[in-house]
């Protein structure tokens, strides 16, 4: 029995791999919106959109990297227009963010509906990435680049010019402007990353994770991002684990729903429960960048 | 600067056919009162602001600055009175990111540039600090330099002294005559008459956003130059109203206060206030005046000591009961005490709400209205409707209205934090006239303001702080300029 | 009484009316994207959705309280998306005492979605979370328990797709009733009393509030509270006056919580606007059901349209720019 449960954590260990990273792409790419100044709520959308744009291409061309290509561009896309209307349209950005969120929905039903005239789900991708095999399990490529991506983006904010300039942004953009530093500019290539890389994460969590599009796909992903930006105190390195929780209660969330006949639905909320208590219990207050989500306006 | 003119969007017009000269290796001092365009002109002339009209021309060739990038791009460089450096980041971080716009330069050149110009300069600043923890006399150093290291040919200095104690401001003095000895040149914004006298060459005078004088500085009197500034002889502050002194209104004592970020600001204050007296704090920016302040009218916990009103204990008090006992406040910062998205008439109640409700808790509007009426028109707050948010007023209307919404409460005891920033001489001095009316009715005034000359001109008594404690106690005329500046710098006389 | 100028008022209906077009515009255009006749298919959904008048107040109702159920909150300077699972805890506590009688079972779903606001509060008074993160673990979480609670519970026997039904179903002029009197409600808390005071002093600036002394924590709760009391009450007048019944997908019920967020922003934060905006919106969703029967086009092109006129009602500076362009004065900097 005591191997049993061994094997069993073990494959749970390593199905959160998979689990873990769409939420660690879309919290590193609202980390460095977010350290710029910018809120954008909209991730949950993005996330809708980029897996719809990436199991659409996937289907038709039968090739997953373009797939994920697509899923990034529509990410960078929308992370753009976000910016836009964030910085140059002084637009209140939770509201932006929750309207978007609506459209992508609203965008993605239709599209399953028009294209594959089902009301569900789309159907299967059936081409996937190769995986990498690590002790007898498999991890997926992306999922280890999306590590490395985390470390890139701490080195990059703590340690580089743009980083600090970046940084600056969300501080005290007034002081970063008479610095010489283009608030406005910074802050939209902020955002367009953010998108990339949420929309990376969005392709992933269709292609790879579920295997096709389905209604709603992203499940409050996003959100659970935004409290993973604020549990990982901004900081890409501790966003890491904290996407890592994430992806095992999901992973134990599905787990439980074999044996828990009768009582799927309620193990279906543990990965939402699971967030909640941890934002709740590890509440420190951490270093929230000053000037976030207020608009910069020049004169 | 030819023909400059500025006209707000909102109509209001700022600068109008400005001509602004300067010659290189000089200090020109920009002279005007609150309000009369200087700030305005230097932010065109350092590419912050377009101007609506007129020409600019840096060293013979004429320019457009569309950002403060090009105007670096010039050796043009400005430090605000308000710092535009980033609290949490360190010295040498905002200076690299400063530098790093506008050249390449590495980390590396950059600390041996600095460590070249404090040499020179013979002042040394930590570059590993934070900008926070640094005391404010530094940090306008370190923005200096940092205008420096950018290879500042023309340094404009806005209001520099206005957050330093009299000895900084020597001290900063010696090191505008330095730089002006390496052939920088420097244009000061000031309105204080002595600096312009002490450390400038020649001086330009802004009236209402009209030139109305430019001299050389040894050609004109301080007399003369206040009556271009103001238009009229200045009036010299008349206090003599006398009032009744009666019972202790408000006592402080042994006050320990900490600030949001622990560290203990007030140390140990003991002080009474009286009905019928103006008593004074004068102190620089930061001497922990704010803290006390708080304290005293229930904004901020205290570490140690008591409160007191009427006797009795209120430590333990919130701001609003306090209120219902009759303390009044005016803050230091608008944007603590008016709520910009709410309207003028909404704002002049706030604090008073429980004289506005009817049954059921509702709020009488009609009365809040006509309140609000007679707020705007004893503090002439110029306005389009009493129902429009505060937030359409300008700054000095905005002022007049905090200010007035809560000195015609008729409050016992009023406690004021900088009553008259941002105010022209002409509403300063209608806010001085009715604080001395309300302690000639019997009110008690505790007033904390960084103008000195403010605080000698309406207080009966004084209290010097600096660093957390008190550290001068007297009449007005007990002190002379000097004392003054020594006890706000720090240097307690030998007893 | 003031609700702002007249001119202020003008230019408010020409934004919103503005947003509307462009919504509108939106919708056409990804009509067009995935091959459906955009023309067509809008001339449908408008002409339907307001045929008939009773269904179309009906409907409006529980989102007019959806809508009030985030508009208190944003007074306070809060946003409540937990609208969502509120509505499902009133509507699910509704029916579980629906067989007690509906006197009990609607005050008791009200009572639910407080419960809800209220934990929503408090964690972020006590704990310093943020409500829209914990708003929307609540929202899924509640999804599910929801769909648990009618499967297993509240099963109809006969017709296992849904629950069972209630005892009495609201009628029309009582449903009507309520639309109207709790906007009115609110209006009158929000403008005309102390709370309602205290409420819109914190919602502008947390500064101003301590200064004013206005304890910001328990304005927090008591604004989450009467949230989730609406929202709650919104998820059991529906279950009482709409459908009378909950199926087990919860599509009755689904998306409620987000359309008030988006009826609320339409009515630009004024309770009495709340109305018209959410008649405005029923009606574009009943439009879009019919939409969905004819053209075979998913329904959720109403969710495009309200998004896309929530999105260009959330920058309106950008208004303000392209009218000062047009040389439309609007007044006011």
């Amino acid at each position: 029995m005591v191997v049993d449960s061994y094997d069993i954590l073990l494959y749970l260990a390593f199905a959160s791999i998979t689990y873990m990273t769409p939420v660690l792409l879309a919290s590193l790419g609202e980390i460095i919106v977010e350290r710029s100044g910018v809120v954008n709520i909209g991730v949950e959308g993005l996330l809708l959109a980029s897996a719809f744009a990436a199991t659409l291409v996937a289907i038709v061309t039968g090739n997953p990297l373009l797939g994920f290509a697509s899923g990034a561009l529509v990410g960078l896309l929308a992370g753009l227009i976000h910016g836009v209307l964030a910085v140059y349209l002084r637009a209140d950005q939770i509201i932006a963010g929750l309207a978007f969120n609506m459209v992508a929905y609203g965008l993605t039903v239709m599209g399953l509906v028009s294209i594959w005239k089902h009301h569900g789900a789309s159907p299967r991708v059936g081409v996937s990435l190769e995986e990498i095999e690590v002790a007898g399990y498999y991890v997926n490529p992306v999922s280890l680049a999306s590590i490395a991506l985390a470390i890139l983006a701490w080195y990059t904010l703590t340690k580089t010019r743009v980083g600090l300039a970046l940084r600056a942004c969300g501080e005290d953009p007034r002081a970063a402007e008479a610095m010489g530093v283009d608030v406005s500019r910074y802050r939209v290539a902020a955002t367009s990353i953010g998108g990339l890389l949420a929309g990376i994460g969005g392709a992933f969590l269709a292609l790879e994770v579920v295997g096709q599009f389905t209604r709603g796909i992203s499940a409050g992903r996003g959100f659970i991002a935004l409290a993973n930006v604020a549990f990982s105190g901004w900081n890409p390195l501790l966003a890491v684990p904290g996407a890592y929780i994430f992806g095992f209660l999901e992973a134990l969330s599905i787990y439980m729903q074999q044996w828990a006949l009768g009582y799927e639905y309620v193990a279906r909320t543990l990965p939402y429960i699971g967030t909640l208590l941890v934002v709740t219990v590890f509440a420190w207050k951490a270093i929230v960048p000053r000037s976030l989500a207020k608009p910069y306006v020049k004169e | 600067m030819k023909g400059i003119t500025k006209v707000y969007p909102d109509g209001v017009i700022a600068l109008r056919d400005v001509d602004f000269e300067v010659y290189e290796g000089e200090i020109h001092a920009l002279l005007g009162e609150n309000g009369a365009g200087k700030t305005t002109l230097m932010r065109i002339l350092y590419g912050e602001i377009r101007p609506t009209g007129g020409e600019v021309w840096v060293w013979g060739e004429r320019v457009e600055f569309r950002s403060p990038r090009d105007a670096l791009a010039k050796g043009i460089s400005m430090v605000y009175q308000n710092f535009t450096l980033i609290p949490n980041f360190t010295v040498l971080d905002n200076i690299y990111l400063a530098v790093s716009s506008t050249m390449r330069v590495s980390r590396e050149e950059v600390v041996g540039r600095l460590q070249m110009l404090m040499g020179e300069l013979n002042f040394k600043i930590p570059l590993e600090a934070t900008v926070e923890e640094l005391p404010v006399g530094l940090q306008q150093k370190v923005e200096i330099l940092k205008a420096l290291v950018m290879g500042a040919r023309i340094l404009i200095l806005d209001e520099p002294t206005s957050v330093l104690s009299p000895l900084e401001s020597r001290a900063l003095f010696e090191l505008l005559r330095s730089l002006k000895a390496k052939g920088v040149t420097i244009i000061l914004i000031t309105h204080k008459l002595r600096e312009v006298k002490s450390v400038a060459d020649r001086v330009t005078v802004l009236r209402r956003g009209r030139v109305v004088g430019v001299f050389n500085v040894g050609e004109v009197s301080e007399r003369d130059l206040a009556r271009l500034m103001v238009g009229s002889d200045v009036v010299v502050e008349n206090r003599g109203v006398e009032g009744v002194r009666g019972g202790v209104a408000l006592s402080v004592e042994d006050l320990r206060v900490r600030d949001d970020r622990g560290l203990l600001r007030v140390k140990g204050v003991t002080f009474n206030v009286r009905y019928g007296e103006i008593v004074g704090i004068a102190g620089v920016q930061g001497s922990g005046q704010k803290e006390l302040i708080e304290a005293i009218v229930g904004l901020r916990p205290v570490e140690r000591g008591r409160v007191l009103i009427d006797g009795l204990d209120v430590t333990g008090y919130g701001v609003g009961e306090r209120r219902r006992m009759g303390l009044a406040y005016i803050p230091d910062s608008r944007g603590e005490g008016l709520a910009l998205t709410m309207s003028l008439t909404e704002n002049s109640v706030i604090g008073l709400l429980e004289r506005f409700l009817g049954r059921l808790n509702s709020v009488r509007w009609g009365l809040a209205e006509g309140y609000a009426g007679g707020v705007v028109r004893d503090f002439n707050v110029v306005h389009r409707s009493l129902w429009d948010p505060v937030l359409y007023l300008s700054g000095g209307n905005q002022q007049r209205l905090m200010v007035g919404r809560e000195i015609s409460a008729n409050p016992r005891i009023i406690v004021v934090h900088e009553p008259t920033q941002g105010l022209d001489i002409a509403s300063s001095n209608l806010v001085r006239s009715k604080l001395l009316e309300l302690k000639r009715r019997g009110s008690a005034v505790l007033l904390a303001s960084s103008d000195v000359d403010e605080v000698l001109g309406l207080s009966d008594r004084i209290l010097v702080m600096f660093d957390g404690r008190i550290v001068g106690e007297g009449a007005p005329g007990d002190f002379d300029e000097e004392k003054l500046g020594l006890l706000m710098g720090g240097f307690v006389e030998a007893r | 009484m003031r609700l702002g100028s007249l001119e202020n008022l003008r230019s408010q209906l020409l934004e919103v009316t503005l947003a509307l077009v462009v919504g509108f515009v939106g919708g056409a255009i990804a009509l067009t994207a995935f091959g459906h006749n955009a023309l067509e298919n809008i001339q449908v959904m408008i002409s339907y959705g307001f045929r008939d008048l009773g269904y179309l107040l009906l409907k409006s109702a529980p989102i007019v309280l959806a809508a009030l159920a985030f508009l208190v909150p944003l007074k306070a300077g809060l946003f409540n998306i937990g609208g969502e699972g509120q509505l499902y805890a009133g509507a699910i506590t509704a029916l579980l005492l629906s067989k007690v009688g509906f006197y009990l079972a609607i005050p008791a779903g009200a009572l639910a979605g407080l419960l809800v606001g209220v934990a929503i509060g408090l964690l972020r008074v006590v704990r310093g979370v943020n409500e829209v993160v914990s708003s929307i673990m609540f929202n899924l979480t509640l999804y599910y328990l929801s769909m648990f609670a009618i499967q297993r519970y509240l099963l109809d026997p006969v017709y296992t797709h849904q629950s069972i039904r209630v005892d009495r179903v609201l009628s029309l002029p009582e449903v009507v009733a309520v639309m109207l009197l709790f906007p009115l409600a609110v209006y009158l808390l929000l403008y005309n009393t102390e709370l309602g005071y205290r409420i819109r002093v914190a919602g502008s600036s947390s500064r101003v509030a301590r200064y004013a002394g206005v304890n910001l924590n328990i304005v927090t709760i008591q604004s989450m509270a009467m949230g989730g009391f609406l929202a709650g009450l919104g998820g059991a007048i529906q279950v009482y006056g709409v459908t009378s019944v909950v199926d087990t997908t919860l599509s009755s019920l689904y998306g409620l919580g987000f359309l008030g967020i988006g009826v609320a922003l339409i009515a630009r934060g004024n309770p009495l606007a709340v109305i018209p905006a959410a008649i405005l919106v029923s009606g574009l969703l009943i439009g879009s059901h019919w939409m969905e029967l004819r053209g075979r086009v998913a329904p959720e092109l109403a969710d495009v349209v309200i998004g896309v006129v929530i999105l260009a009602l959330s920058a309106p500076y950008a208004y303000r720019v392209l009218t000062s362009r047009m040389g439309w004065g609007v007044g006011g900097g």
